[in-house]
């Protein structure tokens, strides 16, 4: 039992001895450290569990060095949201923990505020133009990606081209030390993109809810997310496009025999390209496939989710059971009218209840602008974070087989124990191994003898349970990103604290965001790796560090859903809403207590979890 | 001159006729809100008994008092009241209420019929004034005799000492401030209670708060209990539900042939007291007696212990809200625009207690 007050302070962390090494994978700004440690120990560190839930992969770290940047300049050095501050990251054994950085001095904040009305009302005004011309340069900028261009090995000779009638000049050393440092800063750059209107949308999003509240003190989270969320979101569009392909599979026989067959999607293809019919249809997908289809399995954060282009077993098993649905006559997609249509009815039955119109009219002018803007937080999601991440991987699978091929490392996926800054010493180690000649022994051995090493740690780092924060709580937050995305409050603060003096095994309710309303009763199934999505049965209720869109069919399997993390319009939010699943999200402390098999009552009212019975 | 008026029959336009509580009644019943029936003696009848029979009596009793003197305010008002119940409704006046009670027992085809007596003053409105017959209800009332003498009672409310040196203090003659009484079948109820059409804690105009105890509604109207509260979103009719301990409750008593208060059963103590469909049924009246009435209401409601649902459900009481509906009248926002408003919060933040 603990018997202090609040969380551990960083350095006082003790971590199992099988973690040994685990600082090395990192870059050395990522360690708590002596020289930062009153800075540091001033701050309130929790576990990123959005975007970080499990033990990282060095190179995957690079998403999270991104959008360290990237978010924080946003709020700090561009749009200037006066008394916020940027998010800074720090490491723990293999785990990512963040923290809002404390609010600047006063004259700053003054500064700021100048600067926040000149340049951030003009992008409200002219949000809808600035979308079109912001797709445009991030679809470029992924194409440009796609065009990188890996060589496949070292050529034993350089070909004549490359030599007459003028030499190159630069031979494949140098395109490959290129290729990765290209492919490395539009990732960064991307990101620099990604963060573009976020920050504003998540803020218009907090200040209609705070309106809202103000008109309502007692209106319930999940109705708040159920005015601003949109029905026509590009993250649904993949599972749109996939009841397209379904609607039109079921109208000729041999092809919806096909899919529906338990034959792999590789032998499907072979099947649809012997007939006319078949191949009308893989015509069909293949329109689908890009952009569509570049969607990750998972959150698109891991190497090891795959896509629905690597993992074809995937969406070949949702169009299985689209099409026998189909043909039982059954509605498989969404309706999208009339969800828009019960959301503008939602919006106009509240209007009503406003007493006078001055209020009538800020509610009505807010509404639209938060309803404007906020499309951004769930459109740029399938740009980046899938499709834009999905080239990623691919590019970076390239790579891998490189090394492979070169004897550097064993297995594809290796490249992944080594972080963005490493990556280039084993390219080094590659080139000039090749360079050199015959009979020049590379660094091979070190690099392997790693990669072994980083996997052990790996593994012992996931059988760890790391606590959900550290350092000292701050007495308030201005940062849009951890009230919204995170959803730090009191009461979760508080949580966290019981967590952390509390044995999981005492636990006996949960406290989170109350996401999407309703009360059910069931058993538990935690699925803290995404592999064990499969398991999840009819009627379970999900318990997860949080969801993402891509597992949007399995929601139509569960009875509710419970996360670690992500508030009133975390993916698991919006898509619970709308299948009418009860929801509680953000519970900081779900999968640590709870257990497959226990059985909970989840109150997506009131955003509480009983436990009723431990399995 | 009519000595009595079927609540079907008088709204807010026979006000000065029927009092405040008996006309809301005629409007709810206009508004196609289930009422249990009923009839008010008017104040023609209140203003007969008194001028008719007792002005001088009452005017001889009140010329000696001295309203610094508590004790004489006090006889004087036993005495004036001792006499009220004592006599007796003109012979006509008291034909017609026993006409208009026997008429409605034969509607529910039970002599001698159970009725609530209430007083219904027509001065509610006055500042101050509310203290016009304001605990005068009888409960369980059987019998032409007693449904008489209830509503003498409830008349002679007006002569309380309070209420004498109010009319004396603001020069108002005893003879125009009046008062009706209204006979009303009585609700044999399961669970009873009241609700308002926001949330009075936090003047939420979005929900309507329902709070209710098992039998009749008087141990929550007299805060008698810890009621069971359920707060109804107007929109998504999502019930937050708080469900009490709940000790006591207000009952008719065979035996004593009274309404008595009975300790719950413990294996009805922490049951919710009405069933989820009436919630939603309660939370639909209430925002339909809302909109009838374009401001919000305080509402009594009783659901019967017979009847099958939704015909179990009765309003026996509507009054305007007075706390938040004044504040409301204000913006609750202030005249900003969009950019004052985003300025707004980007320049707060969230405080966080641990």
């Amino acid at each position: 039992m603990v018997e202090k007050k609040g969380f551990p302070m960083p350095l006082e962390i003790e971590y199992p001895k099988e973690l040994q090494g685990w600082e090395e994978m990192y870059p050395p700004t990522y360690m708590f450290s002596k020289e930062r440690q009153e800075w540091e120990e001033k701050h309130f560190w929790f576990h990123d569990k959005i975007h970080a839930p499990e033990a990282m992969y060095p190179l995957d770290l690079i998403f999270q060095e991104a959008w360290q940047i990237s978010l924080s300049q946003y709020t700090t050095r561009v749009f200037c949201i006066p008394p916020a501050q940027g998010i800074a990251q720090r490491m723990v054994g293999c785990y990512m923990y963040i923290t809002p950085v404390a609010s600047p001095p006063p004259e700053i904040i003054g500064e700021k505020a100048a600067l926040f009305g000149k340049r951030v009302f003009y992008i409200f005004d002219h949000y809808d133009e600035l979308w079109g011309i912001w797709l445009k340069k991030f679809r470029a900028l992924g194409e440009e990606m796609e065009s990188i261009k890996v060589p496949k090995e070292f050529p034993k000779f350089e070909p004549d081209d490359t030599v007459l009638p003028e030499p190159k000049g630069y031979y494949t050393s140098f395109e490959v030390i290129e290729a990765w440092d290209r492919l490395v800063n539009l990732m960064i750059k991307g990101w620099q993109y990604h963060f573009q209107y976020l920050n504003l949308a998540y803020l218009a999003y907090l200040m209609f809810s705070d309106i809202c509240r103000k008109l309502f003190p007692g209106l319930s989270e999940s109705v708040i997310g159920k005015l601003v969320a949109g029905a026509y979101v590009q993250m649904f569009r993949p599972e749109e496009e996939l009841c397209r392909l379904a609607r039109l599979a079921a109208a000729v026989p041999e092809v919806a025999k096909i899919l529906k067959s338990d034959i792999s999607p590789d032998k499907k293809f072979e099947s649809l390209r012997k007939t006319a019919e078949g191949n009308d249809w893989l015509v069909e997908y293949e329109k689908s496939k890009d952009p569509w289809f570049y969607v990750s399995c998972g959150s698109g954060w891991f190497h090891y989710e795959g896509s629905w282009t690597t993992k074809l077993e995937i969406p070949f098993g949702y169009l299985k059971s689209y099409v026998e649905r189909v043909e039982r006559g059954e509605k498989i997609e969404r309706d999208l009218p009339a969800i828009d249509k019960a959301r503008a009815e939602l919006a106009e039955e509240y209007k009503k209840l406003i007493k006078t119109d001055e209020d009538r009219k800020a509610f009505d002018d807010t509404y639209k602008a938060v309803r404007t803007i906020y499309k951004y937080a769930e459109d740029h999601l399938f740009w980046v974070e899938h499709w834009f991440h999905t080239i990623w991987f691919d590019k970076v699978r390239e790579f891998g087989r490189l090394f492979v091929k070169s004897g550097i490392l064993k297995d594809v996926n290796d490249i992944y124990l080594f972080n963005r800054f490493e990556v280039p010493n084993l390219i080094e180690d590659m080139a000039t191994t090749w360079a050199l000649g015959e009979g020049v022994p590379s660094g091979a051995k070190y690099w392997q003898a790693k990669a072994e090493k980083r996997k052990k740690i790996l593994e012992a780092a996931k059988k760890w349970n790391p606590i959900p924060a550290l350092g000292t709580p701050p007495e308030e937050i201005a940062e849009p990103f951890t009230i919204m995305l995170w959803g730090i409050t009191t009461d979760r603060v508080k949580e966290w604290m019981k967590g952390a003096a509390i044995a999981p095994a005492d636990v006996t309710e949960l406290k989170g965001f109350a996401s999407s309303a309703g009360v059910v009763e069931g058993k538990v199934r935690v699925v803290k790796l995404l592999e064990e999505i499969t398991k999840v049965e009819q009627g379970d209720i999900l318990v997860c560090p949080t969801t993402n869109p891509a597992w949007a069919p399995i929601f139509t399997k569960i009875k509710a859903s419970i996360t670690d993390i992500g508030g009133l319009t975390s993916h698991a939010a919006i898509v619970c809403r709308e299948y009418g699943v009860p929801s509680v999200t953000g519970t900081g402390i779900a999968t640590s207590v709870l257990k497959t098999g226990d059985t909970v009552k989840v109150d997506g009212n009131t955003g509480i979890v009983k436990i009723l019975k431990r399995a | 001159m009519p000595y009595t008026l079927w609540f079907d029959r008088a709204g807010k336009e026979a006000l000065t006729l029927v009092g405040g509580k008996n006309a809301s009644l005629g409007e709810l019943i206009r508004a196609g809100i289930p009422v249990p029936p009923g009839f008010s003696v008017t104040t023609d009848a209140y203003l007969e008994f008194i001028i008719g029979s007792l002005k001088d009596r009452i005017e001889k009793i009140l010329s000696h008092i001295d309203l610094q003197d508590m004790t004489s305010l006090e006889e004087a008002s036993g005495v004036i009241r001792k006499v009220m119940a004592q006599t007796p409704f003109s012979q006509k006046m008291e034909e017609e209420i026993a006409s208009n009670y026997e008429a409605l027992a034969k509607v529910f085809d039970t002599p001698d019929l159970p009725v609530a007596v209430r007083s219904s003053a027509t001065a509610e409105d006055l500042p101050g004034a509310s203290f016009a017959g304001q605990q005068d209800t009888f409960l369980w009332i059987q019998g032409i005799e007693d449904v008489l003498e209830k509503i003498r009672h409830c008349m002679s409310s007006l002569f309380t000492p309070r209420a004498i040196s109010y009319r004396v203090k603001m020069g108002f003659p005893h003879e125009k401030v009046l008062i009706s009484v209204g006979v009303q079948k009585i609700v044999d109820a399961r669970a009873a209670g009241v609700m308002f059409t926001l949330n009075p804690l936090n003047g939420d105009p979005s929900k309507v708060v329902i709070e209710g105890n098992w039998g009749l509604g008087e141990t929550v109207v007299a805060g008698l209990c810890n009621p069971d509260k359920f707060v109804v979103d107007k929109v998504t009719m999502v019930v937050d539900k708080e469900i009490s301990l709940k000790g006591v409750e207000c009952i008719f008593d065979g035996r004593s042939r009274e309404v008595v208060h009975a300790d719950i059963p413990p294996d009805r103590r922490e049951i919710q007291c009405i069933e989820d469909q009436e919630i939603l049924e309660l939370a639909r009246y209430a925002r339909k007696i809302e909109d009838y009435y374009g401001c919000p209401q305080d509402i009594e409601w009783a659901i019967d212990k017979q009847k099958p649902f939704p015909f179990n459900i009765f309003m026996v009481q509507s009054r305007p809200e007075t706390v938040w509906s004044q504040k409301r009248k204000e913006p609750v926002l202030g005249k900003k625009s969009v950019y004052e408003l985003l300025m707004e919060k980007a320049l707060s933040s969230v405080k966080i207690e641990t």
